[in-house]
């Protein structure tokens, strides 16, 4: 009797087991490792705030810093222009403060606690395989305090600063305090704020004037311990003629309570330099029914201060229950260039709110913006953006496309751009279009001897493309993956 | 407490102290007192849209204290020499709205017609009545201040009901006629009804007689299609730089009917035209377009909403704005696909040319869509003529103002054959190629005329 069901109607069937199959799928990254943390109570006040800075042993400065942004944090509301549906927030039921207890300070990986190696093994990024074969220096940072730094020698043999934000301030306190808040100030947004008032620890990155950083610097982020929020701040300056790769990868354990995820990055480019920075997002967005999950409040910006520099955003956004994020370029250099190329897949129950602001105070500046929009399941997906042309920018450049693609009929797939052009020399274009994964392609897969699920995958990896080229090899690879697992089966 | 919000506030105490003593129809009443009781939550709901040019944001265009004609006192205007369009001679279905008030003419009494309704909302026959209201009420639930203060404090409109299957050969024009003597508020309102199968054209001309006096004329159009009606709308306005125009459209398409909505800016002060357009019905079809030629320190804004729950359905969006001077213009463009509304085709475009040194663009094309079974696109450009189109031109003796205006004109083209009104689409090439060359659209030079009519006094 199953049998001739099953000669009945073979495709749904394969289609029902597809789906069940991506559904019951459990979160791969989805573990929690016993460190011994070091957590503060719940709660956010002005004592509070003492405290972290205290714990830190930070400079008087950077007190007053945090003092003032608390200050004005408590005038703001959260912003609800987004099209999200954000449950309302207690931010005094999250504790600010979580660090791994440090026996002493690791100077090498033996000194590190075998647990946390053990997570990043189970992470996929075994530190020491990575150093050996990628040649890439992780500063990987675990709830909020940087744990370890690697490559550090051969790049200070260059002159270049990679390390964690604390010792950074400890170290080169006037170069964190010359730019530190000036590309995105605490008066920025109200996450921005509060990140300013508790920022728990981040990375700091120094290129000097004409040098190539020869290695890709990478930063993972993880968010550990229950009921934890994670501030963390990047800084990164290029100098003069410089040259860095960034990369920043995501993965968080499975919790079942959301958890607040509000960090900066501020990066600052000098005359004739470029900076890549690449972000992969896998932070837990939560099960098929919408529990749980990471809410990402990010605030990314960089300036192009000097003439000819470059920035270029490229992010693979895959996990987190919200996301709300816009990294921007402001381009204010003569000749600066800005790009943004982004894929974000939604799925389930996740939201997505997500763009960029090119603005153009400088002449001759160019930019370029690609996004391209993957929603399934109940998921809602928005792309907003911004491009703004000042009155004394001659000759700008922009040409945004923003793409979405729909795989199923309770999705949302939204396009929010504003276009603002105050110069009569500019030239401004923008296209988008929305559409789903036709039958005929899934049907032509199929008689190739292609299952839906393969097709799927390969169709979408073919309309990603264009963003994931973008990405350095190492982490092409790993987006692709995860662009995979989070879309498998999601056939409408 | 911002100025505009005082303003309302005003209006509304005005308006409960005048309770029944307006000279007005009971179904006006009736809709006053509905409004009245959505005012307050329509107010504490607004919020600024962030999109629009601030300049034509509502609560800058109702901040200055205009006064209202709750009396309705009778204000003289000239009809004769407000026929500044050159849109004349369409052998039209000619009515005048002076103000806001409500004129027939002898063109229209003599081409009066079965089936066809053109009168004024405080004389709505008594079998339309209940259909009116409804419509009528409408906007009142979207929670907007503007659309609420209309109703709040509307003493007169006009009602176009064409009944099921009368197809009207003539357009209907409707000439709007601003001479305030004092700072003032118009409350103007028409409605639309096109019954099963019918067919209508429908031109409106917007003017101002002043430069002097600043006044504000917030418009309502409410446009019901019911299924298989065909309704074409054309908008001129072509006023005056102390005009502060609020406009809105609020229609809505059962299924198989078509509607198609173009509007041309000529010359005016500050102008806001929003277009909420609601498809319910399936397989219907959707046009929007506009054009506008901007100087000086002239304001367009066009807002669109256009909201598809039905099958099948397919629209398009043409917005072309030149931008000359230090002059500003918006778009927004909301297309809403709606969940269960498959194979709808939506697609959207907005094309802007930034000519003056100080002249700025925002534009904001947005989709929503919750349906996967869609095709639906949007595209925006801001920039400036072709060189090269401009260099060719000069190489074969063209001058370059000519060249530019050339371009410009051909620019704009493709709106204006949007228009299927023949007669009309050759007037609007002429009204666009004559305000290039830099004249007023006076019809002086115009051969015949509609302002020859006398009886629009």
């Amino acid at each position: 009797m199953k049998q001739n069901e099953n000669i009945s109607n073979p495709a749904e069937d394969e289609n029902d087991e597809v789906l069940a199959r991506a559904t019951s799928g459990e979160y791969k990254y989805g573990f929690s490792s016993d460190i011994d943390t070091d957590i503060i109570p719940a709660g956010l006040s002005e004592e509070v705030v003492r405290l972290i800075s205290k714990k830190k042993h930070e400079p008087e400065w950077l007190l007053d810093f945090r003092l003032k942004a608390f200050r004005y944090w408590l005038t703001l509301t959260p912003p609800d222009w987004a099209h999200l549906r954000i449950p309302p927030i207690d931010f005094q039921a999250i504790s600010y403060y979580a660090a791994p207890k440090a026996k002493t300070s690791p100077k090498s990986l033996d000194e590190v606690d075998p647990a946390l190696i053990d997570t990043f093994n189970r992470l996929g990024i075994p530190i020491e395989e990575q150093k050996a074969l990628s040649g890439m220096a992780v500063d990987a940072v675990m709830d909020s305090v940087s744990v370890k730094t690697t490559h550090r020698e051969r790049l200070a043999e260059l002159g270049i600063i990679f390390c964690s934000f604390s010792e950074a301030v400890r170290e080169y306190p006037d170069l964190v305090r010359k730019y530190l808040g000036k590309v995105v100030s605490y008066r920025d947004n109200f996450y921005a704020a509060l990140n300013s008032a508790v920022f728990s620890d981040g990375s700091f990155v120094y290129i000097p004037k004409g040098v190539r950083c020869p290695m890709e610097l990478s930063t993972y982020f993880r968010i550990n311990a229950a009921g934890t929020g994670q501030f963390e701040r990047t800084l990164i300056v290029a100098d003069d003629e410089s040259y860095v790769s960034y990369l920043e990868g995501c993965t968080a354990p499975m919790r079942d309570e959301n958890q607040l995820h509000a960090a900066i990055v501020e990066i600052i480019v000098e005359e004739r330099a470029e900076v890549k920075y690449s972000t992969v997002q896998n932070w837990y967005a939560g099960d098929a029914e919408g529990r749980g999950g990471v809410y990402n409040f990010v605030t990314k910006r960089g300036l192009c201060r000097g003439d000819y520099s470059k920035l270029s955003w490229t992010q693979v956004e895959t996990g987190s229950a919200i996301t709300w994020k816009y990294p921007s370029c402001i381009l204010a250099g003569e000749g600066s260039v800005g790009e943004f190329y982004s894929v974000a897949v939604t799925n389930n129950r996740q939201q997505a709110d997500t763009g960029t602001k090119m603005i153009h105070t400088g002449s001759n500046t160019r930019s370029t913006i690609v996004s391209k929009g993957i929603s399934a399941g109940h998921s809602e997906n928005s792309y907003r953006g911004l491009v703004k042309v000042a009155p004394n920018a001659q000759g700008v450049r922009n040409y945004t496309q923003c793409d979405s693609l729909l795989l199923s009929d309770t999705c949302g797939a939204h396009t929010f751009p504003v276009i603002d052009v105050a110069n009569a020399s500019a030239v401004v274009e923008h296209e988008a279009t929305t559409s789903k994964i036709s039958e005929q392609q899934i049907f032509y897969c199929n008689q190739r001897g292609i299952p839906t699920e393969e097709a799927v995958a390969l169709i979408v990896n073919g309309y990603a493309k264009e963003v994931m080229n973008k990405l350095p090899m190492e982490f092409a690879v790993e987006a692709q993956k995860l662009l995979s697992i989070t879309l498998e089966g999601s056939v409408g | 407490m911002t100025a505009a919000e005082k303003n309302f506030g005003q209006y509304s105490a005005l308006m409960a102290d005048f309770n029944g003593q307006r000279r007005v129809a009971p179904l006006l009443e009736k809709l006053s007192q509905e409004a009245a009781a959505v005012l307050p939550a329509a107010m504490a709901s607004y919020r600024p849209d962030p999109m629009g040019v601030d300049a034509a944001r509502p609560d800058k265009l109702f901040a200055p204290d205009y006064g209202v004609n709750l009396m309705r006192l009778g204000m003289p205007v000239d009809a004769a020499s407000a026929f500044k369009c050159g849109v004349p001679n369409l052998n039209s279905l000619l009515c005048v709205v002076a103000n806001d008030t409500f004129h027939s003419t002898t063109q229209l009494e003599r081409n009066r017609m079965e089936g066809l309704t053109i009168c004024s909302l405080n004389n709505v026959p008594a079998a339309l009545q209940s259909k009116v209201y409804e419509v009528l009420t409408r906007s009142l639930k979207n929670s907007d201040p503007v659309s609420a203060l209309n109703s709040l404090l509307l003493n007169d409109g006009v009602l176009i009901h064409v009944a099921a299957g009368v197809k009207v050969e003539k357009a209907i024009q409707i000439v709007n006629l601003s001479n305030p003597t004092v700072p003032l508020l118009s409350a103007r309102r028409i409605v639309v009804m096109a019954e099963e199968g019918s067919d209508v054209k429908i031109l409106l001309c917007d003017h101002s007689q002043t430069d002097t006096v600043e006044h504000l004329n917030v418009q309502l159009v409410d446009v019901d299609v019911a299924a298989h009606a065909h309704v074409e709308l054309y908008d001129i306005e072509e006023a005056t730089s102390t005009t502060r125009r609020c406009w809105q459209l609020h229609a809505r398409q059962a299924s198989n009917s078509h509607l198609s909505v173009n509007t041309t800016y000529l010359h005016g002060g500050i102008t806001r035209n929003e277009y909420h357009v609601d498809v319910p019905g399936d397989y219907a079809h959707t046009e929007l377009s506009g054009l506008a030629i901007c100087g000086g320190e002239q304001v367009v804004d066009n807002q669109v909403t256009l909201t598809h729950t039905g099958k099948h359905c397919t629209s398009h969006q043409l917005f072309k704005n030149a931008l000359f001077d230090c002059s500003r213009g918006g778009f927004g463009g909301k297309i809403v696909v709606g969940e269960g509304a498959v194979f709808t085709d939506a697609s959207q475009t907005n094309r802007n040319l930034l000519a003056g040194d100080d002249a700025r663009m925002t534009a904001a094309p947005q989709l929503e869509i919750y349906c996967d079974e869609v095709k639906c696109s949007h595209g925006a450009t801001t920039g400036q003529l072709d060189e090269r189109a401009l260099f060719y031109m000069q190489t074969r003796g063209i001058p370059s103002e000519e060249a530019r205006r050339m371009l410009t004109q051909a620019f704009m083209v493709d709106v204006i054959d949007n228009i299927s009104f023949e007669v009309l689409r050759q007037r609007i090439h002429m009204l666009v190629e004559k305000r290039l060359a830099g004249a007023g659209a006076s019809c002086g030079s115009c051969a015949a005329g509609c302002h020859t009519d006398e009886s629009a006094q």
